[in-house]
């Protein structure tokens, strides 16, 4: 019983810490395909006078990707029904070049501002439109999101490694006696921690399992019925493969650091 | 007979050299010798046991223990030192939650000997401290002398060329002290060990040749 508690004492905060760090990568992937959708569907209208291609938009600014031409055609066959052909294609003529023109990345109100900026200096653009109010409201939502994220597992991470301290405390409390025996016997550094590591490697082997079980049950069971759009269409975002050599990475150098840094504290005193 | 311990002119002190403990020792200890130190509590007996395992090294002077220089001893030779000593204490120091065999083959699983021969060792030295059948008990549940029969038989587990032992019958009774004594005097006179032993007494009925120094007010010397 006492055993039990001792490994749930560093198998809780550390799992408490992997499964903070598995929620920033999943939640990291899902506002990063919101931001990445978001772009998609931001557009900025260029009117031109007289045709531009699309490296001539990018020579404008850098953060321009896809630059697509509106067919003028169809607008002008709508509000010209029932005139010559000879007067459609005089209003043709006399029309300037409509572009919408696509981003690289999504970019916050004030840089699309610099965007337009660069474009209405070129003498050759007539007028930009940027759409400025409902993309400020989705752009704030998606930094809060992300800010909101990054402090709460900024606070479980900071609160689990605190226990972390804690549990090695403990630990140089039990070990000491053992440790420092072993030392004045002759044992190498490695072997006077052996028993620790064994223990912390054991318990990080179940946090990290059960960290990966957790996410692999709500990707595959969860997120299929959780009627979220983005996630049901790309439940990949929510747990990788990847993710389990990053667990087991972290969940193995936090037993490194703290067996290190027990057996460093239960050095024997030599005086001079 | 060569010399397993060599003081030339040592000083020993905690403080970080503020507070000298022993002053300007100077002494040899000959291979196969059984030496007892005794002085009054306080003096710097298990000060000077201790700088010959280099738990403290000399502030000033010279320490050579089998043949190591302890004011520069490197880490890794002062391990290899300790593997080849057999330390005993007064509060035993057993590790409480391994068996008793276990803790009586810890200089073997420390120089990385194979389980049969810690199992084969662990069986003949429970019968060399008359502990057998107590192999598989915890250290808690035997009597103080058992206890330290178990330290006697750890230290002597490796066969090691010098035995240190820091006060062995400080907490014992009269019977439990002479079955230490008598495996003490085994050790030097069957096995050849050189013996180094920090007491307050020295026992009334002692079986071999022994040498006495005693620490008074920092200074070391023998009595003849």
């Amino acid at each position: 019983m006492k055993s039990i508690k001792h490994h749930l004492m560093f198998i809780l905060p550390l799992l408490a810490i992997l499964l903070g760090i598995e929620s920033f990568m999943v939640f990291g992937r899902v506002t990063a395909s919101y931001g990445e959708n978001l772009k998609k569907a931001y557009t900025i209208l260029v009117v031109t006078r007289r045709p531009m291609t699309p490296e001539a938009f990018r020579k404008i600014d850098t953060n321009i990707d896809r630059v697509e031409s509106v067919e003028k055609r169809s607008i002008v066959e709508q509000i010209a029904q029932g005139m010559s052909n000879a007067s459609t294609q005089e209003i043709l003529k006399s029309l300037p070049q409509f572009y919408t023109v696509r981003l690289n990345r999504y970019l916050s109100n004030a840089q699309i501002d610099v965007i337009k900026k660069h474009l209405t200096r070129d003498p050759n653009v007539r007028r930009v439109e940027t759409f400025g109010q409902a993309h400020n409201a989705n752009y704030n939502l998606y930094m809060l999101i992300r800010a909101a994220l990054w402090m709460f597992v900024g606070f479980m991470v900071f609160t689990s490694l605190f226990l972390v301290v804690k549990q090695m405390e403990i630990w140089q409390l039990e070990h000491r006696e053992r440790m420092q025996v072993m030392e004045i016997l002759g044992a190498s550094s490695v072997l006077r921690s052996g028993v620790l590591f064994r223990i912390a490697l054991t318990d990080a082997l179940i946090a990290a399992l059960t960290t990966i079980g957790v996410f692999v049950f709500l990707r595959y069971g969860w997120v299929a019925g959780s009627e979220i759009d983005l996630l049901v269409r790309k439940q990949e975002l929510f747990f990788q493969y990847k993710d389990v050599f990053v667990l087991f990475g972290i969940a193995l150098l936090i037993v490194l650091i703290s067996v290190v840094l027990v057996s460093r504290n239960v050095k024997e005193v030599r005086d001079v | 007979m060569s010399n397993v311990i060599t003081t030339n002119r040592m000083t020993l002190a905690y403080d970080k050299g503020e507070k000298e403990i022993i002053r300007n020792a100077t002494f040899r200890i000959k291979k196969g010798e059984f030496v007892f130190i005794t002085g009054p509590s306080g003096s710097g007996k298990s000060t000077l046991l201790k700088s010959f395992y280099g738990q403290i090294i000399p502030k000033q002077g010279d320490l050579v223990v089998g043949g190591l220089e302890m004011t520069h001893v490197s880490k890794k030779n002062l391990q290899k030192l300790r593997t080849h000593l057999g330390i005993i204490f007064q509060d035993y120091k057993l590790i409480n939650e391994w068996t008793v065999a276990k803790n009586i083959v810890l200089p073997l699983i420390i120089a990385g000997y194979n389980v049969d021969m810690q199992q084969t060792q662990a069986q003949r030295l429970l019968k060399h401290v008359k502990l057998e059948g107590k192999g598989d008990m915890y250290p808690l549940q035997l009597s103080g002398g058992e206890q330290q029969r178990v330290g006697v038989a750890r230290a002597l587990s490796k066969t090691p060329f010098l035995i240190l032992a820091d006060e062995p019958t400080g907490n014992l009774d009269e019977y439990s002290s002479n079955v230490i004594w008598d495996l003490m005097e085994n050790a030097c006179d069957q096995l050849g060990a050189t013996v180094v032993v920090v007491t307050h007494r020295i026992p009334t009925i002692f079986n071999i040749p022994y040498r006495h120094f005693i620490i008074e007010n920092g200074g070391i010397h023998e009595v003849h």
